[in-house]
């Protein structure tokens, strides 16, 4: 276990490495980030002037060298644009990020489970093959379009949910989080469910094939020949067995939702980092970039090794070495 | 020589109540407050299209920002919704020699955190803006200093007759508090003279302020302020209509109707300060054009061009009508405006009179070029490139279309422009003085430091720039303007650019709220009320 996690680490590091060296040499070709910042009619003096306020006044090369100089003494580097620590603007986004998306995954696996299992256990069924074919609505919707119908049914023609903006914070362990309040989970509620639509459609394809594939499975057989409820060998025998394909994917779905929630964000002006990335690439803010890529592929790293051990748990073959 | 240029307040208050645009009706009373509430406090939410990104006015220049450091921060010299110049922070100022000014301040003027204004904070601020980002804020300063507590003395590089308006965009910030709190702090703790300050800021969620009660002024009708960003136009319209916003800057023009449709709100328009404007390239070979001669080196087929470029076609086409065309470089506020001269008359839309001056220059066949321009920096700049190129068929030009992101573009096209031969992009000059975009844009390239540094076509005319050395070697402001106009009249005659139009502004509101939109877009509470 302890030599796994070492593997782990250094794999780690070299992904994050890698993310870094590949933002830096696509950002080098995006154009000089010194003319967003100055005006149209600078001159020259005020154009280098303002290179060497951001550190630009060096090559790639030597820029480069000292990005990875000052992370590895935990410094990612400051915003051109804002002027702060770009992990600082990352962090101080991340709860409202997470609030959907949890909420989002809460919903997709409520729903998902109980349609996949009775759809997978009944694949003849009609009713069975109209929520098969819902899943493929859901997969196919995009998001942005499904945000704009949420926002103008519920919340323009009936009033019944805020259209847009994140409501009263609370703070809770040092993050602001916004659904302790009646008022506050109102807010979330449609960007979740816009968020959740695509995932859930697809989590509940994977449970439904899954399980028509351990349905048949002679241990099903036996449990039935043994006299186990049909709640019993569904929940206890099927879904348990078809539940590993799931967590990976699960696990692989939560980081996507995590890192590029940039849609349903800006439908629903949710102050997210998803957003952040898209503003950054716009003004060409390479440290923002660089730094949010690399915790994108940290977390991605984690969320795979999380997903690693849970199999040991859930399927006791499956050893980690 | 001295001269005392005073403008009195009675002048500056009837202009300001002529140019309250905006409606005020009792009509419809929001749901959300009752009455009575609404008597005590009022309360004004404003929805903008992006959130600022820091709030130190000497780090950054652009829109979101600028809205809230006129909130918290105070220049000298104050601008009008109408691009005037009134007495800010200087009750008054002389010129005392062509090179020297001195600016009289108010007395009595306090920070938010009750520290009085002094001569030492503007001059810190001067200083701290040569070696911001911003320098160019302060380019016609050379030096600022201290007479007494309430006088200071500017010194401009060269006589610069309109360094009081150049001056509005110097906003004043307290030397000890500045200091005391480091320039990555100052970027979230702003605290100026301003007529709100800061109350809160949770980014991409809320920025929210108070009516500061000391204010020179006298206090904001309106006492507490929320600006939300919210970037999707649709979802912006949303929340004016379900009621969670007040006011929402840039409404989309497919949802003019809608919003006009609705009895319980009102549309707003009015011209913005953005001229949309293509430089031509005149130098003897051009980048993307394939012949020896640089074709556009020929004023007729300069003018053919504009003879072909059907400017109320674009504005009913691509623009919905929300667009002005441009009849000069600068509106009709800016110093160096000629009154009654058009671009539009003097080249109207006539594509027969176009293909003759072509046939007469010698390019009756046409040529190939390519238009460099943005895809997400103006409105529908991209459709306008496509609506240009098929224009300039007709005259046997044809336009290859490299359109990019704004991140690469303004690298792309800058001086020398090496790679480019037509580039549309768009200018404002909320100095309200023409010089500036004429001495940047237009004057002849690297003839004197701090001209012609964005002069992408490289149009270079003797008696253009000797104008231009004349309004910029007095400081009379009177003769400032004639300098200017007479390069105006030389530059519509030799068409180095071609203005297409101004952007419209269009703000939505709930009818009880009075809207003032400013001509520099600049959303300022402080004009504003709520019934």
């Amino acid at each position: 276990m302890f030599g796994y996690l070492i593997k782990r680490l250094i794999q780690m590091v070299i992904v994050l490495w890698a993310v870094s060296v590949l933002v830096f040499i696509m950002m080098s070709f995006t154009g000089d980030p010194t003319y967003m910042m100055v005006p149209l009619d600078a001159t020259d003096e005020q154009i280098a002037q303002a290179r060497r306020i951001l550190g630009l006044d060096d090559t790639h090369l030597v820029q480069y060298w000292r990005f990875l100089g000052n992370v590895v003494q935990g410094d990612f580097g400051r915003s051109f644009v804002f002027r702060q620590p770009a992990m600082t603007l990352i962090l101080e986004r991340l709860p409202a990020t997470l609030e959907i998306v949890f909420l989002a995954m809460i919903i997709a696996l409520v729903v998902a489970i109980p349609l996949g299992v009775y759809a997978g256990a009944n694949p003849h069924k009609a009713s069975s093959k109209a929520v098969m074919a819902g899943s493929l609505v859901g997969i196919s919707l995009p998001g942005f379009w499904l945000g704009m119908v949420l926002i103008f049914v519920v919340a323009v023609k009936l009033q019944w949910l805020p259209s847009s903006g994140r409501g009263p914070t609370q703070e809770l362990l040092g993050m602001r989080v916004s659904f302790l309040t009646w008022e506050g989970f109102r807010h979330l509620i449609l960007p979740a469910i816009t968020l959740s639509i695509g995932t859930l459609a697809i989590l509940m394809r994977i449970i439904r094939a899954e399980m028509v594939e351990v349905m048949k499975q002679d241990y099903i057989r036996f449990a039935r020949a043994k006299g186990a409820t049909s709640r019993g060998i569904l929940f206890k025998h099927g879904l348990k067995n078809a539940l590993i394909p799931l967590i990976t994917v699960f696990g692989l779905m939560l980081g996507d939702l995590i890192a590029f929630a940039t849609l349903t964000e800006t439908i629903f002006a949710w102050p997210g980092i998803g957003k952040l990335l898209v503003d950054s690439i716009y003004r060409g803010d390479r440290p923002v970039i660089v730094v949010y890529l690399m915790f994108v592929a940290l977390m991605f790293v984690v969320v795979n090794f999380i997903v690693d051990v849970l199999y040991a748990f859930i399927d006791p073959r499956i050893k980690i070495k | 020589m001295t001269k005392t240029i005073e403008t009195g307040p009675k002048a500056a208050l009837t202009r300001r109540s002529a140019m309250v645009l905006a409606l005020a009706a009792g009509a419809a009373t929001s749901a959300a407050f009752p009455a009575a509430a609404q008597a005590q406090a009022k309360n004004l939410t404003v929805a903008l299209t992006a959130d600022a990104v820091i709030l130190d006015p000497h780090a950054a220049n652009e829109l979101s920002a600028n809205i809230m450091f006129y909130h918290f921060y105070d220049g000298l010299v104050t601008r009008s919704p109408e691009l005037g110049f009134q007495p800010g922070l200087a009750e008054s100022w002389q010129i005392i020699d062509d090179m020297t000014w001195v600016f009289r301040l108010r007395k009595g003027v306090k920070f938010h955190n009750g520290d009085e204004l002094k001569a030492s904070d503007v001059v810190y601020t001067v200083e701290r803006l040569k070696k911001s980002l911003m320098a160019s804020f302060v380019a016609n300063v050379a030096a600022a200093r201290a007479i007494d507590d309430y006088t200071v003395e500017f010194k401009t590089p060269k006589p610069y007759a309109a360094l009081h308006m150049a001056l509005a965009e110097v906003l004043i910030v307290n030397e000890k508090y500045t200091k005391a709190t480091g320039d990555e702090q100052m970027g979230l703790k702003p605290m100026g003279t301003g007529p709100y300050r800061l109350a809160q800021w949770v980014k991409e969620d809320r920025l929210e302020m108070a009516a500061f009660a000391d204010h020179w002024r006298g206090k904001a009708k309106i006492d507490k302020v929320i600006f939300k960003p919210i970037t999707n136009p649709a979802t912006r319209t949303a929340a004016l209509l379900t009621g969670g916003v007040d006011v929402i800057q840039d409404l989309s023009v497919r949802d003019v109707a809608v919003v006009q449709a609705n009895a319980a709100f009102k549309v707003v328009t009015r011209p913005s300060l953005l001229n949309l404007v293509l430089a031509i390239d005149v130098r003897d070979k051009s980048p993307t054009i394939d012949l020896p001669q640089n074709p556009m080196k020929d004023r007729r087929v300069r003018e053919a061009i504009v003879r072909a470029i059907n400017v109320d076609a674009i504005r009913t086409a691509v623009m919905n009508t929300f667009s002005t065309p441009s009849d000069q470089y600068v509106p009709s506020s800016h110093l160096g405006f000629v009154p009654g001269l058009d671009f539009r008359k003097t080249y109207p839309f006539d594509l027969g009179k176009a293909n003759a001056l072509m046939k007469e220059a010698g390019f009756e066949k046409g040529f190939t070029m390519t238009l460099d321009t943005t895809n997400n920096r103006y409105v529908n700049d991209a459709a306008i490139a496509q609506g240009l190129a098929g224009m300039l068929a007709r005259i046997n030009i044809t336009l290859n279309l490299n359109l990019m992101p704004r991140a690469n573009f303004f690298g792309y096209i800058r001086v020398p422009s090496d790679k480019s031969s037509f580039i549309m992009s768009g200018w404002d000059t909320p100095s309200g003085d023409a010089g500036n975009m004429y001495s940047v844009l237009m004057y002849s390239r690297g003839k004197k430091a701090g001209y012609g540094q964005a002069n992408r076509g490289a149009f270079s005319n003797e008696a253009f720039d000797s104008w231009i050395d004349k309004a910029d070697a007095t400081a009379d402001i009177k003769k400032r303007n004639e300098y200017l106009q007479e390069a105006t009249r030389i530059a519509v005659q030799e068409i180095p650019m071609i203005p297409i139009h101004y952007e419209q502004d269009i703000y939505a509101a709930k009818k009880n709220v009075t809207v003032v939109p400013r001509m520099d877009k600049f959303i300022w509470a402080y004009e504003m009320d709520v019934q």
